[in-house]
């Protein structure tokens, strides 16, 4: 009896591990960064293409910066095996696809990389209308990496 | 058996079909490119609701076959079409079932998108009257929408091949010229939907789109929330 129940707890405490630890804290982790990196793509949006009266180069190049610089930050160690299940902030919406086809998802990002850095130049030395072509190509990259592997919950 | 040739289709109701189409097509292609095609997806948008808003309307002032009332498919109707009595011009009452869901789908498919997000820096023009989970819950729909609407497409082009090769009707042709052949005796007169309507129509078409679209309906704080709509973000 004793030894069930203590068993029954060791088990419960372990599930209770699993289920607060290492998946959660990474879905959290990458749904932060994700945010934060549309935060500042929405600003630089604004600046540039809806509204170019409200450019203003420094918080441009500052928001550019932020996006290369987590793109560097290597986001791919947020995704461990069974990430695709849990919930961070909220459900995840990563595609369990995502770990079937690996070469693809190295592929985009390795690409998004690339964009942010390049864009990040961009938006230091080019003129309004090429930090917008620029920011299209960014944006492009984003939007394939959503369409392959991020779902779009209905509920 | 003698024909006779008499007007289907008001000129407003095939221009806004054709125009429809090439929106549909446009719209696809700039939201699956994305990158700055994506502001094309907007204004494109304003053009679908435009439309939606004139076909609707028009379907009480347009002339007699682009009104409701004239193809509502009652269930009376549907079952005189499917004993095969059916002679009437105009829609049949299956062809009006999809057409009414072709035009219920489409209003999903526009509504949802004037609230849509895309997380990158693009939205729709209501956006900012919904809370960003439930802008996220719209986007889901938007697309949902969408693909129910490519079955329906499906479905209508599947019709007019049926009518085309097996019952040797083109509808096609009578939705460009406006016209088609129909035996003496079940000729009709089609009337309706003048300039004056014509004018008054497109009219309520621009007014609504201009309130949504311009920003009257709902702010534009530009782009989302939590984003200053002028530069003015503090320095630290
Ligand atoms: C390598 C693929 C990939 C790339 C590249 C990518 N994303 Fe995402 N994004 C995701 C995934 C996967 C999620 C869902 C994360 C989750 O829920 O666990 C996501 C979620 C988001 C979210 C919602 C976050 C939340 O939880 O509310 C935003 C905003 C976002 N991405 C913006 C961007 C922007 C902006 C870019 C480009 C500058 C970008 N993403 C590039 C894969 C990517
Ligand atoms: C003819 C009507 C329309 C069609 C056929 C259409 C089609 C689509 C499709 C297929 C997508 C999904 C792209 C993807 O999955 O990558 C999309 C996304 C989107 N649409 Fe539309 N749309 C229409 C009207 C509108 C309108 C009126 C608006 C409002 C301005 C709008 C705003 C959006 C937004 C903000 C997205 C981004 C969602 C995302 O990238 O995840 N759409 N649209
Ligand atoms: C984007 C794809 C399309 C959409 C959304 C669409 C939508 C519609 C709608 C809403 C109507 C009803 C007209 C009305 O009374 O308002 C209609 C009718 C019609 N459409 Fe389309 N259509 C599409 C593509 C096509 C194409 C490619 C063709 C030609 C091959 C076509 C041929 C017709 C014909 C012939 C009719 C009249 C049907 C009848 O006789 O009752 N459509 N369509």
């Amino acid at each position: 009896m004793k030894l069930k129940l203590a068993l029954a707890i060791l088990l419960s405490t372990t599930t209770l591990v699993a289920s607060a630890g290492p998946i959660e804290d990474q879905i959290k982790t990458r749904q932060s960064a994700y945010s934060f990196m549309g935060w500042n793509s929405a600003k630089i949006k604004a600046q540039v293409a809806d509204k170019p009266e409200t450019y203003n180069k420094e918080q441009v190049i500052t928001a550019a910066n932020v996006i290369a610089a987590i793109a560097n930050s290597g986001l791919g160690s947020l995704y461990g095996p069974g990430t695709d299940q849990g919930i961070g902030w909220k459900k995840t919406a990563l595609k369990p696809e995502f770990f079937e086809k690996q070469d693809e998802a190295k592929k985009l990002a390795t690409d998004f990389n690339r964009e942010a850095n390049e864009f990040a130049k961009v938006a230091a030395t080019g003129s309004v209308t090429e930090i917008k072509d620029k920011f299209g190509k960014l944006s492009e990259s984003c939007k394939s990496c959503h369409q392959s592997f991020r779902i779009r919950e209905q509920h | 058996m003698p024909t006779i040739k008499i007007k289907v289709w008001d000129l407003p109701l095939r221009a806004f079909h054709w125009l429809l189409v090439f929106t549909v097509l446009a719209a696809y292609i700039t939201a699956e490119l994305g990158g700055n095609l994506t502001d094309w997806h907007g204004r494109i948008g304003a053009l679908a609701l435009g439309l939606l808003v004139f076909r609707v309307t028009w379907g009480f002032v347009g002339s007699t076959h682009a009104r409701f009332v004239s193809f509502f498919p009652t269930p009376r109707k549907l079952l005189t079409y499917l004993k095969g009595h059916w002679t009437a011009n105009g829609h049949n009452p299956l062809g009006a079932l999809s057409v009414l869901a072709l035009l219920g789908v489409l209003t999903a498919l526009i509504g949802t998108g004037l609230f849509a997000n895309d997380d990158i820096g693009f939205q729709g023009p209501l956006f900012n009257l919904a809370s960003k989970s439930l802008s996220d819950r719209l986007t889901a729909w938007h697309e949902f929408s969408f693909n129910v609407l490519l079955i329906l497409i499906g479905l209508h082009l599947a019709a007019i091949a049926f009518y085309f090769f097996l019952k040797k009707t083109n509808l096609v042709k009578p939705m460009i010229t406006g016209s088609k052949e129909v035996p003496k005796g079940l000729a009709s007169q089609t009337t309706g939907g003048g300039k004056a309507r014509f004018v008054i129509a497109t009219t309520i078409a621009a007014i609504v789109v201009w309130l949504i679209f311009g920003g009257i309906v709902a702010e534009q704080l530009s782009p989302a929330h939590n984003i200053p709509a002028n530069a003015a973000i503090p320095s630290w």
